[in-house]
């Protein structure tokens, strides 16, 4: 953690060290809400309310776990709570419901319309929610392991391993007349 | 099939060529796999493909930024929700306040409860002694007001005396014997 954070935190002073958190912050809690979401309007809505709740919750904080871990899982919260909230409407047959404009924004952060892109995002949609997380978290935060595994409260061999599994298992979709002839 | 035809790696050098690729080896190992997969057509695939996949999962994942207003909104959000650091020192000036107002209440009530037991108690007492004192005296005082100034003066007099009083106690809230609302 930050020694600023820690020190002002440690004197009281909770403005001045949620100052510093947002721009320490800011950006990873935004990727992990983008891995969950899969949109980023609702990642920055996201970890709008993250902070909005780190800014609530800062003065309890008693500083058992670390800064970071303790922001991350409020963000995780925040997103598995929208996740849910989300749920009763999903529907993905009404061109103009909330979810289908969502699903055109989330395609519509890449780069210009690419049908590989498009097909290995599909694949990657067929796999468990948890490797799905951990591969985007791994390619937003360029490649870190050590990073998705704070941010997902894993230890890092687990993330490891799920990315291994993710990637072997994305290759075989990639290639399935391969796979069934062997 | 020849087991250059089976997907995947060879036993034992999975891992370690997802960790050359990203550059996790040490010298000895890199050199290592690096001979074995000169050597090996099977694994110089897997390696291929899976650099290939990891590129593209790098180029559809690109690393998304925050958009520039993220921290104005917070801010604008925040604006409306009081300091942590006062929240809890305004709440405790409340209580203390809180708790002198009632104190001071119940002292209020103490005092009047005093004075008005000590002032009924002085106001029977004269009323006791001057009926011992005067006796009859006054019973003749009382019937030569009535002859000289008239029984309906006597009695003008006295209403407009309890009316004035009850108008000044309706004043302060009471009533003998009723509290009024408000």
């Amino acid at each position: 953690m930050d020694e600023g954070i820690e020190q002002h935190l440690a004197a009281g002073r909770h403005a001045r060290a949620f100052d510093l958190v947002v721009p320490a912050f800011q950006d990873k809690v935004f990727r992990l809400a983008y891995s969950i979401l899969k949109d980023r309007p609702a990642a920055e809505d996201a970890a709008q309310e993250t902070f909005v709740r780190v800014w609530k919750a800062l003065p309890g904080f008693d500083g058992r776990a670390a800064l970071g871990t303790w922001i991350y899982a409020i963000a995780r919260n925040t997103c598995l709570m929208e996740l849910r909230r989300r749920r009763p409407t999903v529907s993905f047959d009404d061109p103009d419901s909330d979810e289908a404009h969502r699903a055109a924004a989330a395609v519509a952060t890449g780069p210009a319309a690419d049908p590989e892109r498009d097909n290995l995002l599909r694949l990657l949609e067929t796999l468990p929610h948890n490797q799905q997380e951990a591969v985007r978290l791994f390619y937003l935060e360029d490649r870190s392991y050590e990073d998705v595994a704070e941010q997902l409260g894993m230890p890092l061999g687990t993330v490891k391993n799920l990315l291994h599994r993710a990637r072997k298992r994305l290759m075989e979709l990639a290639r399935p007349d391969e796979v069934k002839a062997a | 099939m020849k087991d250059n035809d089976l997907p995947g790696p060879c036993a034992g050098y999975e891992f370690e060529i997802v960790e050359l690729h990203e550059g996790a080896l040490g010298p000895e190992q890199t050199h290592r796999v690096r001979a074995h997969l000169e050597g090996c057509a099977r694994c110089r695939d897997w390696q291929a493909q899976y650099a290939a996949l990891d590129a593209s999962l790098a180029r559809a994942l690109p690393r998304l930024e925050l958009s520039a207003d993220f921290g104005a909104r917070l801010r604008e959000r925040l604006a409306g929700i009081a300091d942590p650091t006062t929240r809890r020192d305004l709440r405790s000036v409340a209580e203390r306040e809180h708790d002198w107002m009632v104190r001071d209440l119940r002292r209020a009530a103490r005092r009047r409860a005093i004075i008005g037991g000590v002032a009924g108690a002085a106001i029977a007492g004269t009323a006791v002694a001057l009926a011992y004192t005067l006796g009859p005296e006054a019973l003749a005082f009382v019937r030569a007001a009535q002859i000289t100034i008239g029984p309906a003066v006597l009695g003008t007099l006295g209403g407009a005396a309890m009316f004035g009083a009850l108008a000044w106690s309706a004043m302060r809230g009471m009533l003998p014997g009723v509290r009024l609302p408000g």
